[in-house]
């Protein structure tokens, strides 16, 4: 071997000291175990204290019947369904939902919803079954009320059926009551809707394993992109986890004027609206008697700076889901990479090292990065469907 | 007056931190062991004074320095007597440098004592 052979070795063993070299990138033992916080996918199952009924059988086959039944509103022609439409990523393709009226916010997917610890934009719900009953009173929304949905459910023999099967008796007298189970049931049939594995996931576990030939198949493009997303982007410090998401709020720029004169206060105004409701995890309706599972509640601060910030959506299944941002205002996912790389630092008003900054991405780079965010996504399976008949058991 | 062994640095389960000043020292640990990023945590502190007399813990908070930001919960106290204390309801929702700022007050002065965690 020359001398010069020998140097060219030594100096390629010192560049890959403390790295792997996967497929054609090389990733550093602190970006594996970055790449690792992203997975395993799916999370097991798990039940939520709060709702009795989570996790049966027989209240994911009510809460699913539920879901598209248009009598839960008040004027019989809107079911969740109506905007949270299965073909459309459990939203409805829209960049501002629609109920009675055009609403002010897009409308949320419901992937891997049955994970998250605030629903809503706002986070104005400590819970599913809370943010399930929200839309069906809303005068915006189904514009219904508690006595129309008990009605339905001591009317109908099927779902009287499903009802006693999930919740041990016949409905009862309690209006209400019934209200927050019919809720219930249909927070039990959200959280099934778990999002499929994705080819990040087999890039991920392949890295994490060792297996080189199998985190070779991931695309290069995705692989900058992903460099980018864990590295100079530092997405990864809101989009975090499994499910891309710390579950929290942040003010990432996009505007919060609604219309002239009138602004969204995102979580400061859902702050206030979660501590008024009756329907919180402090209130009679937890079935959870322990109070373990009400401690967000219990401890979550009211800040100044929750003024515009909007949940931190996760990022699997985004693929199809445009509109993006909370109220629908960038159209497709390039356009939101372009946001984060050209964002006004004005506008955001950070004292430290601002979390979100114009990144001065090229147009490779934004491209890579797009390629990134498309691989969190992949055709879910073709759906059940759900059961038609009920027999008292 | 009670015993140095009221106070003890020794939390069990062979594992916590230890920060102090001039006047006092605290020993603490997380529940559970390991904190993960937006997961609630509580932690179990004993709070001495340098006389290994028990002290009193006033408040329990925790910020991202580089980003000034703090956490999005307010932790509760709760004392268990003889300068120990368990503080509830802390959620690190990022990864990165927090500074726990832990508020003691020995006698009549009350002061800060600060630790760094890392959490990935």
């Amino acid at each position: 071997m020359s001398r010069w052979s020998v140097f060219l070795l030594v100096v390629t063993l010192l560049l890959g000291a403390g790295t792997e070299g996967w497929a054609n990138l090389q990733w550093s033992q602190d970006e594996i175990r970055a790449i690792g916080a992203h997975g395993p996918w799916p999370p097991p199952a798990t039940v939520e204290p709060s709702n009795r009924v989570s996790g049966d059988r027989a209240a994911v086959a009510l809460g699913e019947r539920l879901f598209n039944d248009t009598r839960l509103s008040g004027d019989g022609t809107m079911s969740c369904a109506s905007c949270h439409q299965v073909d459309h990523g459990w939203s409805d393709g829209r960049a501002r939902a629609r109920g009675r009226a055009e609403l002010d916010r897009r409308t949320p997917s419901l992937w891997n919803v049955g994970q998250s610890h605030w629903f809503g934009w706002d986070g104005a719900a400590d819970s599913l079954w809370a943010q399930s009953l929200r839309p069906i009173v809303d005068p915006l929304e189904m514009a219904s009320d508690s006595g129309r949905v008990a009605a339905l459910l001591r009317g109908d023999p099927t779902l009287g059926c499903f009802y006693r099967r999930a919740f041990g008796t016949a409905p009862g007298s309690d209006d209400e009551a019934l209200l927050v189970d019919a809720a219930k049931a249909l927070a039990a049939f959200q959280e099934t809707l778990v999002s499929p594995r994705t080819p990040f996931d087999e890039f991920r576990d392949a890295l994490v394993a060792g297996d080189r030939a199998a985190a070779a198949r991931y695309p290069d493009a995705a692989q900058r992109g992903l460099k980018i997303f864990i590295g100079a982007g530092n997405c990864n410090a809101c989009h975090f986890g499994p499910r891309f998401t710390n579950g929290e709020f942040g003010d990432v720029g996009i505007p919060f004027f609604v219309r002239p004169g009138e602004v969204d206060s995102g979580r400061l105004g859902g702050l206030a609206k979660l501590m008024a409701s009756p329907y919180n995890r402090l209130g009679a309706y937890n079935d959870d008697k322990s109070g373990a599972s009400s401690l967000r509640t219990r401890h979550v601060q009211r800040l100044h700076a929750n003024f515009g910030e909007f949940r931190v959506p996760g990022l699997r299944q985004l693929r199809d889901a445009g509109p993006y941002m909370h109220n629908g205002h960038l159209p497709t996912l390039r356009d939101v990479v372009r946001h984060y790389s050209e964002v006004s630092p004005d506008r955001l008003h950070s004292d430290g090292v601002p979390l979100v900054r114009p990144l001065g991405l090229s147009a490779d780079d934004q491209a890579d990065l797009v390629a990134f965010l498309r691989s969190l996504a992949a055709d879910p399976p073709p759906r059940q469907s759900p059961p038609t008949e009920c027999r008292a058991g | 007056m009670p015993a140095a062994a009221d106070c003890p640095l020794d939390l069990g389960r062979g594992t916590g931190w230890v920060v102090f000043s001039e006047r006092a020292i605290v020993a603490f640990r997380p529940e559970p062991l390991r904190i993960e990023v937006g997961q609630p945590f509580s932690l179990l502190l004993n709070v001495c004074t340098r006389r290994n007399n028990p002290a009193e813990l006033v408040a329990v908070d925790a910020q991202m320095p580089e980003h000034r930001h703090g956490m999005n919960y307010r932790p509760t106290i709760v004392s268990a007597g003889e300068g120990r204390f368990r503080a509830e309801g802390l959620v690190f929702h990022m990864p990165g440098r927090w500074e726990l700022d832990i508020d003691v007050r020995a006698g009549s002065e009350t002061e800060r004592l600060s630790h760094e965690i890392i959490v990935k």
